[in-house]
């Protein structure tokens, strides 16, 4: 519950839209209660009168319609606000998480493999309807209980008491032990949930090997077992959350009888009428609508947090790689020089290992080598997205820990393994690269990558949208499309790691084939594990955490 | 609630719908019965405002003082209590049934996944994947415990409760048999007319919804071409676009919650000023004269006769998750499975399980790319019992298509026989026991180092680990962890090497008893003094067993018996490279 604390200052934000969407709220609860007090009022005078057609029939009958008619308007806006508060947090919350990533850049490494980018949505979007489903509705409950109280201690003092008990009960308690309830079994599901993410993770990503080894089946029923659990979880929750709205709706029930009573001590008394009475009883069955939704909102809440526990361990997260606090200058040119780079991503077990080469301004380099044996961390370490356990990185004789990183990125351009093609216009893909670049140098770095002329054909050509949303390119015309963004950025330095991965041996080769002619003078490093054209300057081999020239 | 999620989902096809429409029937009888207890706790709602409506007759008509109404007391508590035992224990049901469609779909999803061939999962994302089984299914809970309740509540209690009322009120019933029914078809027009306005827009929404994930996924790429502060703001300002065209959308999406609260109120508000009318003699519709118990009990049925369509409307969009889920699920995999039976579970065949080294004969073998293009072609090879070989080649050159084709894993066109029979013809369970392989990128899971190489054989005891282990070599790294072998790898483990995972890959296979070794690029993440001693592990294990080995490394090419070369996707023979010295041991 303390996580919800931390995003308080993106919620006082919207107090405005958030205090007129609850506003509208109570006053939807009112008119409900009003309407159905004044109809049993109305009705059972109606009853009792001896006066016949003297009756003053226009006092109930415009308040009847006028609180109907306040009540159509009023829950039509409430929905209405609630939902643009709620749109508007979500915007809070989408600047404050993105600019909290981009400190954390490389997220995938500290986060683990299953798909972050999904979970931090459903997160944000957990925490963006808090309000809605979950403050907004509990606090309207406790308005009500307080407001009703205070009225039946003016008009029947003998229900005032237990009314107040029995919704207090259903306002705070209720919820409260509630989420102290299903605490265990929601660990419980969490804990399940996540072994069958991993049973199938593994189960997909060693798919061959189970397959080969004859272990799917072995596989199969450990993901079963954990699908077994979570659904053995999940009852658990469910069924806490079943006894907690009976508890809600018993409570109501007391609160009824309690106050058929009290109002029937009162009339006997002659401390009331029977007009009154009824009036009361039906206005009290009226506010159990705001008590009815007490545990799903409570529910809400309880998720709320969760999400936002996780959201604050991943904004808390210490970022990898800091500024230097006294920058230096960043002396002009291309060299690259890895001089004794030893780095692990665990202490001890270094993948790279005192490995040193340089590369001078303007040579076309290719760093190859098998998967896994750290050819992306070079490029992880010459962009300072992590920094070296031993040795140094020198960017023309610079020291990279003493560059700031933004003069280092302009420096420096890398096309990562997974460079993505965003769903956008062409333009603004491009633009990424050198936002205020011109037509003309668009076309001229589509036309270098030899992609000018699929681009023509798109229907709005530059403007055509592409990516998922739009039109999609092959394979080969992505990677092709993140290599011109590459190429656009005036860094003189360009890193490519794995260009070709997902192109077919032919594509591959036509594409390593193009580059030493593209680089035209800047600096050029590939990283890759395919055949290097003999149009490279050199080939460096990388094994076992060592360089080696490759003849 | 509409979805505040902002996806717009694509127009999801009749086979979904009609595979939602079955999801149910999955939870078999349980969920049968909690869609049929709700009503009853709904019937006990009439018998609860009787009782509610006769008290107050009796005390404020007939002036009754508490004592002697005793009695309706008691029975008003407890048909309080025994509908609301009722209500919990259909929610309870639908709980259960809801979680026993869930598992087996669930269990369903991975026995499909887990069925289809390892090239068809290879090209997917395991972490869609995973979230179809964990997310995606989950998405269904709304649907199946909460709307389809809901649905046959909505269906069935309003009416109910107005032929109840008619014979006490004919015309409140009218009202309310009028009304009703009419919410739903003006909700409808009401989504129609969200539906139209969206479907308007739903180009710009969907691009707009997609940008977040979008950016967030290609976070890296924008933080190194220096665009933090300009996608920040991209981010908010395509967010508050989404929130304008969004709030378009909602003003006519909740004109439905209008519509609900219209009616109700005109329930309400009708049968008080209709009763009351009726009482003052200023109405009269009816030939008898109304109580103020059955007038009250009109009253009091009023809000529960549009309760379930609220609550209907409450829970409206969990149909639209449920189905935006099964949308997905078809969309990723091709089908919503259906849970499969114990029955339908395939036979274990146990086959004659034969030892000795394997002969292998190639004839006229072509593997194409799923696009057509012929990645290797007419490959003719006899390879005895027995041989090693090496097959060398630039990369992408085909010989990890050729060793995947030799392993069952590829199509291909040709024969190849093993041991004298046909490698389609011949049964999963003999080949995996003759034939052992070891991929380029073999994997890891979660769990210890021993359990990986457990793999190869579950029962392995200790000490045939510990050899397999020595032999591949791994316990040159892992007798260096505190753990040794027991050290946990995998997403919240050790992190190994390249080198190392082949490795452990390699220790794998030394507890199997295979006729025929495919083994492709083992040594390619080592130094050559690691590779040697690997090696030598290697030749050790394959005495009497054919091995078969694609390499870049002529310090293995030069360890085999025969070489032979791809080129433009055919099998040239090779000279078997000279032996070289033996590397000194240093570091892996």
């Amino acid at each position: 519950m303390r996580a919800l604390l931390y995003f308080l200052p993106l919620f006082t934000k919207l107090t405005g839209p958030l205090l007129l969407s609850l506003a509208l709220s109570l006053v939807t609860l009112a008119a409900g209660i009003g309407l159905l007090g004044i109809s049993g009022w109305f009705l059972t005078a109606a009853a009792l009168t001896t006066a016949g057609a003297a009756f003053n029939l226009f006092a109930p009958s415009a308040g009847v319609r006028g609180l109907s008619f306040v009540r159509i308007l009023s829950r039509y806006g409430e929905r209405l606000t609630g939902h643009n508060a709620t749109l508007k947090l979500l915007s809070e919350l989408r600047r404050w998480l993105f600019a909290k990533l981009f400190g954390l850049v490389p997220v995938e490494r500290r986060f683990g493999r299953a798909d972050l980018v999904s979970r931090l949505v459903a997160d944000i979007d957990a925490l963006d309807t808090m309000f809605l489903l979950a403050l907004g509705p509990i606090t309207s409950a406790a308005v009500v209980g307080v407001v009703m109280s205070t009225l039946l201690a003016v008009v029947l003092p003998g229900a005032a008491v237990a009314y107040a008990l029995g919704f207090g009960s259903a306002v705070l308690l209720v919820p409260a032990a509630l989420i102290a309830l299903s605490r265990a079994p929601s660990a419980a599901a969490n804990a399940a949930a996540n072994e069958l993410r991993r049973a199938v993770l593994d189960g997909i990503d060693g798919h061959q090997d189970l397959v080969l080894f004859g272990a799917v089946a072995a596989t199969e029923a450990s993901a079963g077992a954990a699908a077994l659990r979570l659904a053995g979880a999940k009852r658990r929750v469910a069924l806490v959350g079943s006894l907690a709205t009976a508890a809600v709706q018993l409570l109501a029930g007391a609160i009824l009888v309690a106050t058929l009573l009290a109002g029937l001590e009162a009339l006997a008394a002659g401390r009331i009428e029977g007009p009154v009475l009824a009036g009361v009883l039906l206005a009290v069955v009226a506010s159990f609508e705001a008590s009815a939704v007490l545990v799903r909102s409570a529910t809400r809440l309880a998720g709320s947090a969760a999400a936002a526990e996780r959201l604050v361990a991943v904004a808390e997260t210490e970022p990898a790689v800091a500024d230097p606090a006294v920058p230096s200058d960043l002396p002009p040119g291309g060299d690259v020089e890895f001089a004794g780079v030893t780095f692990g991503y665990e202490p001890g077990r270094p993948v790279l290992h005192e490995l040193g080469f340089t590369v001078a301004t303007g040579e076309c380099v290719a760093i190859r080598g098998p998967s896994g044996v750290g050819k992306s961390t070079i490029a992880q370490l010459l962009l300072r997205l992590v920094d070296p356990q031993a040795g140094v990185v020198r960017v023309n004789g610079a020291d990279l820990r003493g560059v700031p990183l933004s003069d280092l990125r302009r420096r420096v351009a890398l096309m990562t393994q997974d460079a993505p093609v965003f769903g956008d216009s062409v333009r603004a893909n491009l633009g990424i690269g050198r936002p205020a670049a011109t037509d003309a140098e668009l076309w001229a770095a589509l036309e270098a990558v030899r992609l000018a002329d699929a681009i023509r054909q798109l229907p709005r050509a530059l403007d055509a949208v592409i990516g998922e949303a739009g039109r999609s390119l092959s394979a080969g015309q992505a990677r092709r499309l993140c290599l011109a963004r590459t190429l656009l950025s005036e860094a003189p330095i360009i890193v490519l790691d794995e260009p070709t991965s997902g192109l077919d041996a032919e594509a591959e080769a036509a594409f390593l084939a193009d580059l030493p002619a593209i680089a035209a003078g800047r600096t050029m490093i590939v990283i890759t594990h395919a055949e290097v054209p003999a149009t490279f300057s050199r080939t460096l081999s990388l094994r076992a955490g060592q360089v080696s020239e490759q003849s | 609630m509409i979805p505040t999620s902002d996806r717009i989902s694509p127009a999801p096809d009749t086979a979904v719908r009609e595979r939602l429409r079955r999801l149910s029937r999955d939870g078999g009888f349980v969920a049968r019965l909690a869609l049929a207890v709700p009503l009853v706790s709904g019937a006990l709602l009439l018998v609860q405002a009787g009782l509610l409506a006769r008290i107050l007759h009796s005390a404020i008509v007939g002036g009754l003082g508490v004592a002697s109404l005793s009695g309706a007391f008691a029975w008003l508590g407890g048909v309080i209590v025994l509908r609301i035992a009722i209500a919990t224990a259909g929610e309870v049901l639908a709980a259960w049934a809801g979680e026993t469609v869930k598992l087996n779909l669930r269990r369903a999803l991975v026995t499909t996944l887990l069925g289809r061939p390892p090239v068809w999962t290879a090209a997917r994302s395991s972490g869609a994947l995973s979230g179809l089984v964990v997310e995606q299914v989950e998405a269904l809970d709304g649907y199946l415990t909460r709307y389809l309740p809901a649905m046959v509540q909505a269906a069935v209690l309003p009416l109910a409760f107005a032929v109840v009322i008619m014979p006490i009120d004919w015309v409140v019933a009218l009202l309310f048999l009028v009304t009703a029914p009419l919410i739903p078809v003006f909700m409808a027009l009401a989504g129609w007319g969200a539906e139209a306005a969206s479907r308007r827009q739903a180009d710009a929404l969907s691009r707009l919804s997609g940008y977040f994930a979008d950016r967030l996924r290609g976070l890296t790429t924008l933080k190194l071409f220096n665009r933090e502060a300009v996608e920040t703001e991209g981010v908010t300002a395509a967010s508050e676009e989404l929130r304008r065209r969004t709030m378009r959308v909602m003003r006519i999406a909740f004109l439905s919650s209008a519509v609900l609260e219209f009616f109700a109120a005109l329930g309400v508000a009708g049968v008080a000023l209709y009763v009351g009318l009726t009482f003052l003699d200023l109405v009269s519709l009816r030939g008898t004269t109304l109580t103020l118990e059955a007038g009250l009990f009109c009253l009091l049925m009023a809000p529960e006769v549009y309760q379930p369509l609220r609550l209907l409307a409450a829970n409206y969009h969990d149909r639209a998750n449920a189905m935006a889920a099964l949308t997905e699920i078809a969309a990723q995999i091709g089908e919503v499975p259906s849970p499969v039976s114990s029955a339908a579970v395939r036979p274990v065949v146990s086959s004659a399980r034969r030892s000795g080294p394997a002969g292998l004969r190639l004839a006229d073998i072509a593997v194409s790319t799923p696009g057509g293009r012929d990645v290797i072609t007419g490959i003719d090879l006899d390879i005895r019992a027995g041989d090693h070989l090496a097959i060398l080649g630039p990369s992408g050159g085909g010989k990890s298509t050729l060793l995947e084709a030799l392993a069952g894993l590829r199509e291909y066109r040709g024969q190849i026989s093993l041991d004298g029979v046909e490698l389609a013809q011949m049964d999963g369970g003999l080949l995996r026991h003759r034939v052992a392989v070891l991929g380029q990128r073999p994997s890891i899971f979660s769990g210890s180092i021993a359990d990986n190489i457990r793999l190869g054989r579950r029962t392995a005891c200790h000490a045939a680990l510990r050899v397999a282990a020595q032999r591949a070599r791994v316990t040159d790294f892992a007798d260096d962890l505190p753990l040794g072998l027991d050290t946990p790898l995998g997403e919240n483990g050790l992190g190994l090497s390249g080198g190392e995972i082949h490795r452990v890959a390699l220790a794998r296979l030394y507890l199997r008893d295979p006729g025929l070794l495919l083994l492709d690029e083992p040594t390619a993440h080592l130094d050559p003094a690691t590779e040697d001693a690997v090696l030598e592990g290697l030749l050790e294990f394959a005495v009497g067993r054919t091995l078969v080995i694609a390499t870049h490394s002529p310090r293995v090419a030069a360890r085999m018996q025969r070489c032979f070369r791809i080129a433009a996707g055919r099998l040239l023979p090779a000279p078997v490279p000279a032996a070289r010295k033996p590397a000194e041991r240093g570091a892996a």
